[in-house]
This record gives C-alpha cells, structure tokens and sequence, in this order.
C-alpha cells in the first residue's frame, strides 16, 4: 500500500516528505514568504490612513534657513495658526541649497509633488511646468502697493508676459569686514569702492596674514560676489534687451581686476569654497573681508562670540562704472500646474504678504519685503538694532538703491538661469584668477557658451 | 502497467501546485532581478538615448527630435574633453592603488595574528558607511580652514609656519584628495575579494613550493599572483565600473572645481542635465559612460576567463 501511494509522488513531493521533518516545506515557506510580499506591497493600499486629516492639504518645499529661527517661526508657529484658520493641514518639508534643483526636476519629472515650491533664484527654467503668478502680485498689489522693481525682474518674462513665480522677500549682500583690521589700516567704516579692497585689504593681508575671502568656486555666493564685480565695472551677461553682451572691453576690466584681487589679497582657498565656507572663515578670524547677508553677523551675535562686536556691514563697492550689488538671495515660489491645491496655495502666499513684518522679524531682519509697505518702519528696526556695534544693520536701509537682480539689465530669464546653474561666470572668474586661462581667452570660452546657452533658450522661444 | 503509471504521473503534474514546479518557480524567483534590472538600469538606458536625441529640459513635457546636435555640442565642449580626461586619470590611478593595496592588505590578512577580526572590521567599515557620509567626513578633514591633516603636520613640525596646503582648492592636490578617497572607499572590497581568491589556493600548492625552495617573491609571481588573476580582475572590473560612474565624491568634495579640474563625466552630466537644467545635453553626455564601460566588461572578463582556463 506504502508502496502504491509513494508510486504516483514527484520526485518534489517526495522530497517535501523528508524536509518536513525538520520544519517549514518548500511549499509552505513559498507560500508565506508570497503572502508576505503581497500584503507588504498591496496593504498601504486597501488599509485605512488613520492620519489623513480632515479637510484639505497644502505642501511646501522650502530651503534650509541660514537663521534657523525663522524655520522655527514659519513651522511652528505660523503654518500651524494659517492651517488652522483655513481648515488645512500645511506641510513644511525643508532640503539643503544644493538639493532645491535636484527636487524641482524631480517633481517636474513625476508630475507630483508640493503645491508651493521656493527657490532661491528666479527659476524661469520651469516656466512651462508653473501657473502664471500674475494673479497672486495683483492681489497683494492692491492690498500692499508695489512691488519692487527687483521682484519683478526675477519673475516676470518679458517675451511670454508670463510671470513664472512669486518673490515674497530677498536678502540683501553688503560687504561684511573686521573693523578692528580695516580701523587698523585706516578704513573703519569699511571699503567704499573695489579699489579700496584692493588696496587696503593687501595692506591688511601683508601687515597680518588675513586674507580677503571672495570665493571662487562653483557655489552660491562666487555667483552672486562675481556678478557684483561685474556689473560695477560695466560688463553684463545681456543687455535689456537679452542680448549676450560678456564679452566686452568691461569684463576685461573687471576679470583683470579680480585676477589681481585674489593674487594679491587672498589665498587659493576660495577656490575650493562652499556656500557656508566664508561664514566659517569669517567666523574664524580668518578672513578680514567677505560679501555675505547677515548670517554671518547674526550666528556670531547668536553664539555669543566675541568676534561679534568686531564685525561690520557697508555697502555694494563703487567700480569704475557704479556701485552695485546683488541680492544675496531671491525666495521665489512657484505653484506648479500639477500641484493639487492651487487655490490654497495662491491664499497663502496673499496672507503671507499680509503678515510679512512677522517673517521679517523672525528672520531676525534677514529677508527683506519685496512689497516694502508690508514693514513701514523698516530703517527704524534696523537701525534700533540692540547688537553692538549699534546701528550696523542700517546700511541694509536703502539696499535698493544698490541693488539689482541676476540677469541685469535684463530680466532673470532661463538662459540667464542656466549660466547661472551651471557656473559659467564663475568659472571663467577663476580660470582667471588663478592663472590657468588668460582673462582674454577665459571670457572667451564663457561667451561662446553663453551663446549657445541662449540660441537654445530663444528657440524655444522662451527668450 | 507502464502506461497507467504514466497516465497517474501526468495527471499528478498536471494536479500539482505551482510552488513544487521546478522551472515555473525558477522562472518566478529569477523575475525579480530582471524586473529590477529593466526597470533600473534598461528603461534609464533607452530613456537617456531618446533624451539625448531631443531638446529636453527639466521643465519641458514635450519634446522635438533634434538629431545628433546634442553630441555635436558637448564634443565642441572643452569642459566635456576635460571631464572625459579627468575621469580616465580619475579611475586608472586610483584603481592601480586600489590592486596594490589591496593585494598587501589581503596577503597581510591571510596569515593568522591576534586581533584579526578587529582588523578586519576596521578595514571593511569604509565599505559599510555610506559613500555621502564618508565623504562629508573627508570635506572636514581637507577643509581650507579646520584641515585636521594640516593641524596635524604642523603640530608635528612636519609643515612649517608657512605652509598650509588647500587641498581641495589647487588642481593637483584636490585631484589627489579626490583619488585618495576614492582609493579608501573601494579598497575593503578589492581587498574582501583578493582575499577569497587566497584563501581558495589549495594548501598543497604553497608546500610544494616550500618544499621547492621559493622564496617570497618567486611565490609571489609565480603562484599567488597568477592563481588569483581571474578574481583580482574581477574585483578591478568592479573598482572601474564604481568609479568610472561615480560622482558621490566629487559632487561633495569639489563640485568639479577648482574650474573644472575634478569635473568628471559623471558629475559634469549632473550638473549639465539636472543642475543647469538642459536634460537632454546631461544623458547626452552620460552616454559616453556607456561605450567606456562595455569595452572595460568585455576585456575584463574575457581576460579573466582566459586566466581561469590557463
């Protein structure tokens, strides 16, 4: 009988008999481990989301602060209370500075993501993935005046008549200097000009051996400092009317200018910087000049360091041409078109503006109103400012007499935005610089990419 | 008789489940890798060819096929040719590092001492953490300011009061410094592997050639050498593939700089495609990985199947 049943078993069944004596079958353990995949993977599906809120959502991405006070503010304190008043559950996510393109792409790409995106620079790249904003200035417009020129400029594209984002603030760039170094050599209230960094900050790094720190690298603030040096000794990217202009007898100057600035008063150093590098040094006692907003003053006043009361701000440098700086950084939000709850997102960013002087203050006076009416008293705060020495923060007053936006005198387009994200200024800065390229032949090789930069841009007819 | 047994067998495989059938369930346990490798590796592959032939950018949705003038661009681009050198001298020299290396560490390691495992552990942990992480750590270690290298060697007199390198801000030392962490990454597992080629000598062979008289070095060349060939160019295979490809290091040490020196294709096709926004010239570049890469496999691994045979 034995025998007669054991006649018809596979060899698999057969050997199922022996395994069994020391646990799990092959089947059953086939069995378990397909059960487990399937509820693992359809459970999240069909098992109810006992979190979900009731009523709608709104999702933000925005950056890191550099003053983690207002983070704490905009999280905490602000999205919540928002929420609340609008039966929505806000989301914050936060992601480093050089995480914010990477994640633009990756939302575009999925077509899914936050329903209000912030950048740090205008973003007109994603000008066919993005609601037009108009709507969101008109209404602030009407309830707060206008809006600065350098909002505009950043977000508006002149050829579509679109506007591919909405600045809520920006941060301004002043010079940041030791005043005990400058005070030493002469210069207490700091450097007026370019020429006076050259001259006195050699003087400095020779009596001393403190450098001057303006970075040179493929980061942020090169960008922005190169942009500055640039635009004050009369070279441009574009003119007004988005033609390449860089390579010109100007950006001669100012590349020549820079080559002997860096020879002269710094150490190669900057051309290894990250974005935090010059608050780091500065912070050390390492450098006796950099161009930074506040964040550098402000975690020295925070931490309570002593190098704190030594640490002036002035204003953009004068060049042979004008005194000009950039803004430091530019928030611009976007609402994608796929963003779910558009509507929620526009009535934020309104109320945001209504409320501003909070995140003003909150940003311990880091980001600036683009809708200045929303802080009248604006020059008085600043200069009311309790931290020594008293008054610092009041050179900020009239920053947009000196400020300009990326892109000037133009407009912040996608061509300017590629340059811009891929380095090509700073690069040709530190070829430069450092002696690799002749300035000639370094403004050269940024040119032509320039060139082809924005006939790629203008036949897609987005420039 | 035998027919009735037949028919019982046929309609017993016909009744059985589908865990107990052999080539089914192979088929079911290899899809899961195939399925990965499609979905990871093929649909990437095919989707950067089809990019690459078009005017894709982050915040396009449609897209015009432009031909070929995605490649016409990047080889007019020196920052292309540059990236495509420095990605070559990248690799080789920190691969020839890591084969060396790893070779004395592995014969280091085959003989028995006390603490063995601890140094084994020490030496895979670079192998174990993750790559961002690592590299931070080094971003410290080669900081312009903190550099604990630089405070180390001055402390011990090494440097003098006028010597303070920045590693990562001169072109040939943060060439080096990049190379060198790569070379502390990928070394545990070039090591791991040599070592399992050791360990698979047979005993005999070694007291043969004691017996024969061979001294270090003739054993060296002669048996331990040639014997572990196939598997050092399998992990060379390895070590090539990973940092050929890699960007993890240069993205959080460099960002290619300074101006472009460290740029390699990877990270140049990042910044290009994601960062700068121009997709469609980033997979155009990426694609240059690939022809690299294909002919690095096939040598390889012919050679080291030669290797095997002889």
């Amino acid at each position: 009988m034995s025998d007669g049943i054991k006649s018809v078993l596979t060899p698999a069944e057969s050997q199922e008999e022996t395994q069994q004596i020391h646990g799990v079958s092959r089947r059953q353990f086939v069995h378990a481990a397909g059960a487990a995949g399937l509820a693992a993977s359809v459970g999240p599906f069909i098992l109810p989301r006992s979190a979900r809120a009731a009523g709608k959502t709104l999702k933000i991405l925005q950056w890191a602060h550099f003053v983690p006070a207002y983070d704490k503010w905009f999280d905490n304190e602000y999205t919540r209370r928002w929420g609340e008043k609008n039966d929505t559950q806000v989301i914050v996510d936060h992601v480093g500075i050089p995480a914010i393109n990477s994640r633009a792409a990756a939302e575009v790409s999925a077509q899914k993501g936050h329903d209000l995106f912030m950048f740090l620079w205008p973003a007109p790249t994603y000008e066919t993935q993005v609601i037009d904003h108009s709507e969101i200035y008109q209404e602030c417009e009407r309830k707060h005046g206008k809006a600065i020129d350098l909002a505009v400029k950043s977000t508006y594209n002149p050829k579509t008549r679109k506007y591919f984002g909405f600045s809520d603030s920006f941060v301004p760039d002043p010079v940041n200097y030791r005043i005990d170094l400058w005070g030493e050599a002469g210069m207490e209230k700091g450097p007026a000009s370019w020429d006076d960094v050259l001259k006195v900050g050699r003087k400095i790094k020779d009596k001393r051996n403190i450098p001057v720190g303006i970075g040179l690298s493929a980061e942020l603030d090169t960008a922005m400092a190169m942009r500055t040096s640039l635009y004050a000794f009369g070279g441009s990217v574009q003119d007004q009317q988005g033609r390449v202009t860089l390579d010109s007898k100007r950006t001669l100057e100012a590349v020549k200018f820079v080559q002997a600035l860096r020879k002269e008063t710094m150490t190669p150093e900057v051309l290894a910087w990250d974005a935090s590098s010059n608050n780091r040094a500065l912070l050390a006692g390492k450098l006796s000049l950099c161009l930074n907003a506040i964040s550098t003053t402000r975690a020295a006043e925070n931490e309570k360091l002593p190098i704190a009361d030594q640490l002036g701000l002035t204003k953009a440098l004068r060049g042979p041409v004008r005194a000009i700086g950039l803004e430091h950084v530019m928030d611009c939000y976007v609402i994608w078109n796929f963003a779910e709850n558009k509507e929620g997102a526009k009535k934020f960013l309104v109320d945001y503006i209504d409320d501003f002087l909070d995140g003003f203050k909150a940003s311990q006076y880091y980001n600036f109103p683009c809708f200045p009416k929303t802080v009248p008293d604006l020059p008085k705060m600043l200069a009311a400012d309790p931290h020594m020495p008293r008054g610092k923060y009041s050179v900020r007053g009239d920053v947009l007499n000196w400020a300009t936006n990326v892109g000037y005198p133009g407009y912040a387009n996608a061509a300017v935005d590629e340059i811009f994200n891929t380095w090509v200024i700073n690069t040709m800065f530190a070829k430069a610089a450092s002696g690799a390229m002749s300035p000639e032949a370094a403004i050269k090789e940024a040119d032509t990419k320039c060139k082809a930069i924005f006939a790629k841009w203008q036949a897609k007819k987005l420039v | 008789m035998s027919a009735s047994i037949a028919r019982q067998r046929a309609a017993a495989g016909r009744n059985r489940p589908w865990c107990d059938d052999e080539a089914l369930l192979g088929r079911m346990l290899l899809a899961p890798a195939v399925i990965y490798i499609t979905a990871l590796v093929g649909f990437p592959f095919f989707l950067a060819i089809f990019y690459s032939l078009s005017d894709a950018t982050v915040g396009s949705t449609t897209l015009h096929f432009v031909g070929l003038r995605n490649y016409e661009g990047i080889l007019q681009d020196p920052t292309f040719w540059r990236s495509l050198q420095n990605a070559i001298v990248f690799t080789l020299i920190s691969q020839a590092l890591v084969v060396v290396l790893g070779k004395i560490l592995a014969m280091a390691l085959y003989g028995d001492f006390r603490g063995k495992w601890l140094v084994r552990l020490l030496i895979l942990l670079p192998w174990v953490a993750p790559m961002s992480l690592g590299s931070i750590g080094w971003l410290w270690i080669f900081d312009p300011v903190y550099s604990i290298i630089n405070w180390s060697a001055r402390a011990l007199h090494i440097f003098g009061p006028e010597i303070w390198p920045v590693w990562l801000g001169q072109p040939d030392l943060a060439m080096a410094s990049v190379i060198l962490v790569d070379v502390w990454r990928l070394l545990p597992l070039a090591t791991v592997i040599i070592l399992a080629g050791l360990s698979a000598i047979p005993q005999d062979i070694h007291d043969a050639a004691q017996v024969d008289g061979a001294g270090f070095w003739r054993h060296l060349f002669m048996i331990n050498i040639p014997l572990v060939m196939p598997i050092m160019l399998v992990a060379l295979l390895f070590g090539i593939v990973f940092t050929f490809t890699d960007m993890i290091v240069i993205f959080v040490l460099t960002r290619g700089g300074p101006f472009d020196t460290t740029q390699v294709i990877a990270s140049y096709s990042f910044f290009t495609g994601v960062q700068g926004g121009d997709l469609a010239a980033g997979a155009a570049i990426s694609l240059f990985l690939f022809p690299v890469l294909a002919a690095v496999a096939v040598v390889f691994l012919t050679l080291a199947r030669r290797a095997e045979v002889a």
